[in-house]
Order: structure tokens, then C-alpha cells, then sequence
């Protein structure tokens, strides 16, 4: 949560990241989320909360059997 | 493989005699679109089996399942001396206890012959069969019968559980004490029981007076509540004969995913014809796995499909069939199957802690149902995670073998055990009775 507080910019672009709904495939199933992108290049920042806390439930859910 | 007079030989495995349950040799065999377990005993001539009906799925697409020698190196007292020996080729998922073998139902069917006055194990027995499981790393337990219910001091049963370490306890039941007697059901809540595994053979009362006897509808609804109020989650069991309840299959999943989130799935079982039933069996009172998925996309107007469905992740393919879903307020999601290619659905060596994970995931309810979620969207990760757990939905089967379908290789496969007397049992290898033991 701490990284989105920040002011995060893309590093090729170099302009100031937004929050944007994404889709995130897995497993032939598509769910969104809103994740820092950069508005030029589109480029995503997934922080590591997200990463390891919903990201990793949803894929647990979804290949648990 | 090849072509005879007689149809195309499949496969070569080992099965018992259904009249002397001697060990025999038997063979696979496809006529037409259906398959059968054929086999011939010295004493009580030949007999044919129906396993396994049409072509959707065929029995070569739905398994592909080729076991190295297993026909030919199977254990010699294979099934005789069943309790787990090393050449059994499935860990433990679940295993099933007896508490009682009293019951108040005299079913026409019924794989464990209900009903006997024996004496009941202690507390003090079953308290020690549930610490010699958890040290075993046995930790899903199904409190079995019998109609467990019938026991005063289930609550402690399940203490005793709980307390021993088992992770997940499990009810089978026909549910009519839960639903008259609400204290009862409350103690077995706070005393930790997951959830339920409640006979419900239809939503029609004629379907239960054919099979248990007597209407039941009406307690059955009424165990679901009781359980719903103590936030137990319920799986519906329907044993399906052909003829009695093979056309209800569609109206019983509506039933079911109209009562979600207090009913966590459905769990098909193909009658089986062990232990009490009503009559010696043809292949005309025989309804197969691929029947049973065409028979619900059927009566479900394609809302659930045949090809929701995969193999049981870990018995052998041919022993069961798994869809995961989603109940959604105005649809349902589907997540089987996954991509073929996707690890998860291979046999690593854990497939039985995975099953038990997965179902004690989906089949409990979980506090998720009180959060509230800003998005209605079921795209939405945050509104996914939520339903998946609130509103998450199993249909499954399970295929039992009777002495004319038992097929070694699958038996060698089983992942769900009775335990008696410290033994590990395969159920089918547990229940099996011969033809010549009904009356």
C-alpha cells in the first residue's frame, strides 16, 4: 500500500504513473484491477503487496485442484 | 489392441467374480459406443458389465489414462488383504469412520446395510482412531454410518476431532435430525464440525419414497436451514438410479445453486449395487459417468456443460468427474476446465492434499459471505476473491465399484479409505458384498 502512496514514475518515459484498470489473464480467466500505468507507454507497476496478497489468492483459487 | 468376433478389446486388467469375489482376469471391451468389463468365473459363467456409455466424452478422451504393467503386476492378494499396501498407488485424501451402524431409514439401497444392532465404538475408541490419523497426517475425516446422528454424543465425536488435530470434519448424513432438532445441530457447529454431506436423492418426494421409504423433502429442506443457521455448509448427495431419479439431475442442481451459498455443490453418485439393494442388477439399472454429464447438460438446458468437466484431480478418471463454478447473482462462472497444460492439474505425488484442500476450500462457508464488496463487477479481482469464496460451487461425482465393476487398476488408484481396526481400507474394496449375499 506504502508504494502507491508514492509518487511513482515510469523509468523509460519518465512521466508520472496513473491509476488505471488493467485485465490479468490466468489460467483462461480474465479479472481486473486498478494498478499504476504509465499513460504513455502503458507500462504497469504491480507492487509487491499486490503481488504476493490478491494476485496469488486469485491464482491459488483458480489452479487449487 | 485388437479387433475380435465380440467387440474391440480396450484394455486388460483384474477383476473378482460378482457371485464368489474371486480374483479374475477381465478385459475392457467397446461395442458399438459403450464399453464393458467382461469377465468369466469357472464356477458362475461370464459376465459383462456396462462402464461406460457413448462417446461424449469417450472413455479414451476422458482418462488417457495408461498405468505401466498394472494389469499384469497387479498384487497378487490384491483386493484380498486391501489396507494399504505399498503397492496401492493413491495417498489418503479422506477417510471415512463409522460411528454407528444404526440408522432411522431402512433405504432399498445402501452401501453400508444400515441397520444391524452391533455395538457402537466407544469415545474412547474413536478418540484414539483420530489421534492415530492426525499423527498419519490424516487430517479430512468423514464421520460415517450408519446414520451418525443417531449418536447422543456426536458433538463430543466431533470435539474429539477437532481436538486430536483433524483439520476438516465431515458429516455424512440423511439430515432428518439436523433439521428437527436445532440444538443438536448447534452443538455439532460449536463442537467444529466443516460441513455436511446430506443424502438428497431429488426435489420430488416420490423419488424418496421409491429409494428411502418414505417422503423426505420437506426434512431435507428443513436440514439445509438448520445447517444454514449455524453456518455449516451443505453438499447434496443424490444417489441416481435409473428409472427412480435420472430425469431430476437438472432440478437438483437448481435446487442446490438456488440455495448457495448454504449449499457449497452437488455430489452425483451412480447407484452402485453393493451392500443392500433392491434387486440383482442388469445394465439396464446401471447409469455411467459420461451418461450422468449428458444427462446435466441435458436437463440444465446447456447452462452446464459436458465439457465443464474434468477427471477426479485424485482417484483414477474413470472413478469420478469434478466441475468448479461460480454462483454469480444473475449467472454461473465457470473455472474447469483449465488449460491441459497447466501443472496444477497433474498428479505431482500431492494430488491428494490439493483435493483435500480444494474441497475443504469450496465445501466450507467462510466469513467472506459478511464482507462487503464496493464492485458488482465478477471481473473485478476484489469482487472475484469475495464470490469465489462466498458463493464458490462443486459438482461432483463419484462412481463407486460393486463386485461387477470393480476394476483393479482403478481400486489401486482410490484416495478415499475407511479406517478400521488401525487398516486403511479402499471404500470399494471395504463395501463390497457379493450377489450372493442379497436377499
Amino acid at each position: 500500500m506504502e508504494a502507491e502512496k508514492r509518487i511513482w514514475k515510469c523509468g523509460i518515459c519518465k512521466i508520472e504513473l496513473v491509476m488505471k484498470k488493467k485485465v490479468f489473464s490466468y489460467l483462461g480467466h480474465n479479472v481486473s484491477h486498478e494498478v499504476l500505468t504509465c499513460p504513455k507507454c502503458g507500462k504497469i507497476f504491480i507492487p509487491e503487496g499486490l503481488a504476493e496478497g490478491k494476485m496469488a489468492e486469485v491464482e491459488q483459487q483458480l489452479e487449487d485442484k | 489392441m485388437q479387433i475380435a468376433d465380440c467387440g474391440l478389446r480396450i484394455r486388460k486388467t483384474l477383476s473378482l467374480c460378482p457371485m464368489c469375489l474371486k480374483r479374475l482376469p477381465a478385459e475392457i471391451v467397446k461395442r458399438g459406443q459403450n464399453y464393458y468389463l467382461e469377465k468369466a468365473c469357472g464356477d458362475h459363467g461370464q459376465f459383462s458389465t456396462v462402464i461406460w456409455r457413448g462417446d461424449n466424452p469417450s472413455i479414451e478422451q476422458w482418462g488417457n489414462h495408461v498405468p505401466p504393467h498394472e494389469s499384469e503386476d497387479a498384487p497378487l492378494n490384491c483386493p484380498n488383504a486391501c489396507g494399504l499396501c505399498p503397492d496401492h498407488l493413491q495417498q489418503t485424501c479422506c477417510v471415512l469412520v463409522e460411528v454407528t451402524s444404526r440408522c432411522n431409514l431402512n433405504c432399498r439401497f445402501c452401501f453400508a446395510q444400515s441397520g444391524s444392532q452391533s455395538a457402537d465404538p466407544s469415545m474412547e475408541q474413536l478418540a484414539e482412531s483420530f489421534k492415530e490419523l492426525v499423527k498419519k497426517d490424516r487430517t479430512f475425516i468423514q464421520l460415517s454410518g450408519g446414520e451418525p446422528t443417531l449418536r447422543e454424543d456426536l458433538p463430543d465425536i466431533v470435539a474429539a476431532a477437532k481436538s486430536a488435530g483433524c483439520q476438516n470434519i465431515q458429516l455424512n448424513s440423511n439430515g432428518i435430525r439436523l433439521g428437527k432438532d436445532k440444538a443438536y445441530t448447534r452443538a455439532l457447529a460449536q463442537a467444529g464440525l466443516s460441513f455436511v454431506f446430506m443424502q438428497f436423492d431429488g426435489t420430488e418426494d416420490v423419488i424418496y419414497e421409491k429409494m428411502r421409504g418414505r417422503p423426505l423433502l420437506e426434512e431435507k429442506k428443513a436440514a439445509i436451514q438448520a445447517c444454514s443457521d449455524e453456518f455449516v455448509g451443505v453438499t447434496l448427495v443424490p444417489t441416481i438410479v435409473p428409472g427412480v431419479n435420472d430425469h431430476n439431475l437438472g432440478d437438483i442442481l437448481s435446487f442446490g445453486l438456488s440455495n448457495s451459498p448454504a449449499v457449497r455443490g452437488v455430489h452425483f453418485q451412480p447407484v452402485s449395487y453393493f451392500g443392500r439393494h433392491p434387486q440383482p442388477s442388469g445394465n439396464e439399472d446401471r447409469i455411467t459417468l459420461p451418461e450422468v454429464l449428458r444427462a446435466i447438460e441435458k436437463q440444465t438446458d446447456g447452462k452446464v456443460k459436458v465439457t465443464d468437466f474434468v477427471p477426479s484431480g485424485c482417484d483414477h478418471p474413470r472413478c469420478g468427474f469434478h466441475g468448479d463454478f461460480v454462483v454469480l447473482p444473475d449467472a454461473l462462472l465457470r473455472l474447469t476446465p483449465k488449460p491441459q497444460n497447466c501443472s496444477c492439474s497433474q498428479d505431482d505425488g500431492n494430488a491428494h492434499l490439493k483435493n483435500r484442500n480444494f474441497v475443504a476450500r469450496r465445501w466450507k462457508r467462510t466469513l467472506a459471505e459478511h464482507q462487503c464488496c464496493c464492485s458488482e463487477d465478477p471481473g473485478d479481482m476484489d469482487y472475484f476473491l469475495s464470490r469465489i469464496k462466498s458463493h464458490g460451487f462443486t459438482i461432483t461425482a463419484m462412481a463407486f465399484q460393486d463386485a461387477y465393476t470393480l476394476d483393479i487398476e482403478r481400486l489401486r488408484h482410490c484416495s478415499l479409505h475407511v479406517y478400521e481396526r488401525g487398516r486403511l481400507i479402499p471404500f470399494c474394496a471395504r463395501y463390497l458384498t457379493a450377489e450372493t449375499n442379497q436377499g
